[in-house]
C-alpha cells in the first residue's frame, strides 16, 4: 500500500526537465600578458617539479627525504646545543665548541650537493628527452627565457632547502638558551651570514646539476656523473694535495669541488668548518677563494646558457 | 583580421643548411582558411614551418607572420599554435594539467588558462579522460592533446606538421575532421603540412606544394581539381565509331579498358557528344562528369617534370 502511494506522488510530481546547451566554441577575449607569464609558468612548473606537486608519490619522496634530512641534522644541532645549555649552565654549547651556523654547511653539503644531483636534472632532462622544449619555444620565450626561468625556480628550492634547517636551528638555539632574547641580541648576525652561505651554496649547487643535465636527456646520468664528481673529487685532491705540498697542493685541494662554496660559507662567518679545516687551500686566501667559486659558478652558468640560447634562432 | 587579408606571407625565402638547400627562392602568401603544404619527405615543408614558427633564421628573404617578422618578433607567438610531427608529450602529467600550462606558457593568466585547457579538451574529445596521465593515452588520444596544445590559447593561426601521422584509418578521420572543425567553428586558420595528397584534398581550402625546396604549385584546391574535370562516357557497342565522329567534331578523346574520357570539357563538349552519339548510333549506358584526384595531376605533373628534366 505505501509502495503504491509513492508510486502515486512519483506520478503527481512535475517531470524534472533540463536542456543541455551546447555552447559551442568561445574565442578567448582576455588578457594576454606575454613573456613575463610564459616565464612564470616555465618557474612555476620547475618548481613544482622539483618539489613533486602534482605528481605521484614517487615523485615527492626523495625531495622530501633530503628535505627531511637537512631539517634532521638541524634539529639535532639544536637539541644537542639546547641540552648542552640546560645541563652545563649557560655559554656551555660555545665552549665545548658544538656545532652551529658556521658548521651547518660544512656538514651537509654533501647532502644539499646529492639533493640538487638527484633533483635538478628533473628539470631539464625530460624535457628535452620528450621534446616538450620544442613546444616551449614556439611560445613567447626564447631559450634564454626557458633556461633562466628554470634555473630560478631550482634555486628557489635550494635555498628553502639550504635556508629552512638554517632557520630551525637558530630557533632552536634561541629557544635553548637560558636567555633567548640575549642569544638573538647576541647572535643576529648569524641570520644574515647563514641567508648568504646558504645563497651561495644553492646558487653553485643548482648551476653545476642543470649544466650536467643540459648534456644529457637521462636523468640518471647526469645524477650519477654528479654525485660521482662531487663524491670522488673530494679523496682524490685530498689525498693528491697531502702529497703535494706548497701552491700545487694547494690548488689541487682547491678542485675538491664540494668544497668550494664550504670555503665561501668560512669567509662569511669568518671561521673555519671541520670540512675544510685541513684543506690546504685555505692557505691561498679568502679572496682567492672566493673568486674561485664566483669563477665556477658563472662559468657554469655561461656554459649551461650558451647550450640554451642556441635553441633560439 | 579580415578574410582574404595574408596572416603569413614569405618572400623570396632561402635556406641553407651547409651545402644543402633546404629552401630555394619560395614565396607565397597565406589566407584565412585551411592551407595545405604538400611535399615529399626533404621538400622544406618542415622548415618552412620552422622559419615561420621563429625557430629557424632564413638565409635569405622574409617570413611574416600576423604581420610581423617571425625571426624576430617572440610576441606574435602568443598568437600561433603549433602541433609538430614527433612526440612532445611529457608522460606523468594528466592532459589538464598540461594543457594549463601550456595556456599559461603561452601569456593566459592561470585562472584562465585553466577554463581553457578544460574547453579546449572538450573540444577535441578529451574531456573525460582529461584527469588521466597522458603516458596511458592512445597513439590518437595523444594526437588530440598536441593538437589541444597547439589551440588552448586560442590562436589566430594553427601550424599542424604532419597530424595525422601513426594514425589507423579511423583516427584519420576524426582528426581530419577536428581539423575542419578548427577552422570552420573555432575560427583558427590552419596550415596543415603532410605528405599525404588525399588528406590535403579533404580538408584544405589552398595548396602550396614544394618539391626540392621549390615552390612547384599554389592555389585553390578546387581549381586544381576542375582543371582536371573529365566526362566519362560508356556505350554499349560501336565505341570506335563514336571515337572519330568525336575527333571529326576536334574533341580530344582518351580510351581505356571501359570507356572513353573526354578531359576539360566546356559546355560545348556535350552537344558533341550528344551529336557524335547519333551519328555513330552508339547507344549511351553512360555518361558522368568526373574530377580527378590531386594525386593523379601531381602524378602526371611530375611525370612530365621528370620527362623534361630527362629530355
Amino acid at each position: 500500500m505505501a509502495e503504491a502511494i509513492v508510486h502515486a506522488e512519483s506520478r503527481s510530481l512535475p517531470a524534472a526537465s533540463g536542456t543541455v546547451f551546447d555552447i559551442g566554441y568561445r574565442p578567448y577575449t582576455g588578457r594576454r600578458e606575454g613573456r613575463g607569464r610564459s616565464r612564470m609558468a616555465i618557474f612555476k612548473d620547475g618548481f613544482r617539479t622539483a618539489l613533486g606537486f602534482g605528481r605521484g608519490a614517487r615523485a615527492k619522496i626523495l625531495p622530501w627525504l633530503f628535505i627531511g634530512v637537512l631539517t634532521a641534522i638541524a634539529l639535532v644541532m639544536a637539541i644537542v646545543a639546547g641540552a648542552a645549555e640546560r645541563l652545563g649552565g649557560p655559554g656551555t654549547a660555545e665552549r665545548a665548541n658544538l656545532p652551529s651556523h658556521s658548521d651547518f654547511y660544512g656538514i651537509a653539503s654533501i647532502i644539499l650537493f646529492v639533493f640538487a644531483a638527484v633533483v635538478g636534472p628533473e628539470l631539464l632532462c625530460p624535457d628535452r628527452r620528450n621534446r616538450v622544449i620544442s613546444l616551449y619555444l614556439v611560445r613567447p620565450l626564447n631559450g634564454t627565457d626557458y633556461i633562466a626561468s628554470r634555473w630560478t625556480s631550482f634555486l628557489v628550492v635550494m635555498l628553502a632547502a639550504a635556508w629552512l634547517p638554517q632557520v630551525i636551528l637558530f630557533l632552536g638555539l634561541s629557544m635553548g638558551d637560558a636567555i633567548p632574547i640575549q642569544y638573538l641580541r647576541n647572535h643576529w648576525l648569524d641570520v644574515p651570514r647563514f641567508l648568504a652561505a646558504g645563497a651561495a651554496m644553492a646558487a653553485y649547487a643548482t648551476t653545476l646539476a642543470l649544466l650536467a643535465a643540459s648534456f644529457t636527456t637521462r636523468r640518471a646520468y647526469a645524477s650519477v656523473f654528479l654525485v660521482g664528481l662531487f663524491v670522488i673529487t673530494a679523496p682524490f685532491t685530498i689525498g693528491l694535495a697531502q702529497e703535494i705540498d706548497g701552491p700545487a697542493g694547494q690548488w689541487i685541494s682547491m678542485f675538491d669541488l664540494a668544497n668550494i662554496p664550504v670555503h665561501v660559507n668560512d669567509v662569511i662567518f669568518n671561521d673555519v668548518s671541520e670540512m675544510t679545516e685541513h684543506a690546504p687551500a685555505r692557505e691561498l686566501g679568502a679572496r682567492m677563494l672566493v673568486i674561485w667559486y664566483f669563477i665556477w659558478t658563472l662559468v657554469a652558468a655561461t656554459i649551461l646558457w650558451w647550450r640554451y640560447r642556441r635553441l633560439s634562432p | 583580421m579580415a578574410t582574404g587579408e595574408a596572416l603569413l606571407a614569405v618572400e623570396r625565402l632561402t635556406k641553407h643548411y651547409g651545402n644543402v638547400v633546404a629552401l630555394n627562392d619560395v614565396s607565397f602568401t597565406i589566407t584565412d582558411g585551411i592551407t595545405g603544404i604538400l611535399g615529399e619527405n626533404g621538400a622544406g615543408k618542415s622548415t618552412a614551418i620552422k622559419i615561420l614558427l621563429g625557430l629557424l633564421r632564413p638565409t635569405s628573404g622574409t617570413a611574416t607572420v600576423l604581420g610581423q617578422d617571425a625571426s624576430r618578433s617572440i610576441a606574435v607567438r602568443s598568437r600561433v599554435g603549433y602541433m609538430p610531427e614527433h612526440d612532445c608529450l611529457p608522460t606523468h602529467v594528466s592532459a589538464a594539467e598540461f594543457l594549463t600550462h601550456m595556456a599559461e606558457a603561452s601569456g593566459l593568466p592561470p585562472a584562465m588558462a585553466r577554463t581553457r585547457a578544460a574547453d579546449t579538451l572538450r573540444h577535441v574529445g578529451l574531456f573525460e579522460e582529461r584527469y588521466r596521465a597522458i603516458g596511458g593515452y592512445s597513439t590518437g588520444m595523444k594526437q588530440r592533446v598536441k593538437l589541444g596544445q597547439a589551440l588552448v590559447h586560442d590562436p589566430a593561426f594553427v601550424f599542424l606538421d604532419e597530424p595525422t601521422a601513426g594514425l589507423d584509418p579511423a583516427g584519420r578521420e576524426e582528426m581530419l575532421a577536428l581539423i575542419r572543425k578548427t577552422h570552420r567553428e573555432f575560427g583558427i586558420s590552419v596550415l596543415f603540412s603532410s605528405h599525404l595528397m588525399a588528406d590535403i584534398e579533404r580538408t584544405c581550402d589552398r595548396i602550396i606544394v614544394l618539391q626540392d625546396g621549390r615552390l612547384v604549385q599554389s592555389g585553390e584546391v578546387g581549381h586544381f581539381t576542375k582543371e582536371t574535370e573529365t566526362v566519362f562516357i560508356e556505350v554499349d557497342s560501336n565505341r570506335e565509331g563514336l571515337v572519330a565522329a568525336l575527333r571529326k567534331r576536334g574533341v580530344a578523346v582518351t580510351i581505356d579498358r571501359t570507356g572513353l574520357t573526354i578531359e576539360g570539357p566546356d559546355e560545348s563538349v556535350y552537344d558533341h557528344v550528344r551529336d557524335a552519339l547519333v551519328e555513330a548510333q552508339a547507344p549511351l549506358r553512360r555518361m558522368a562528369p568526373r574530377r580527378r584526384a590531386l594525386t593523379e595531376l601531381f602524378e602526371r605533373e611530375s611525370e612530365t617534370a621528370y620527362t623534361t628534366g630527362a629530355a
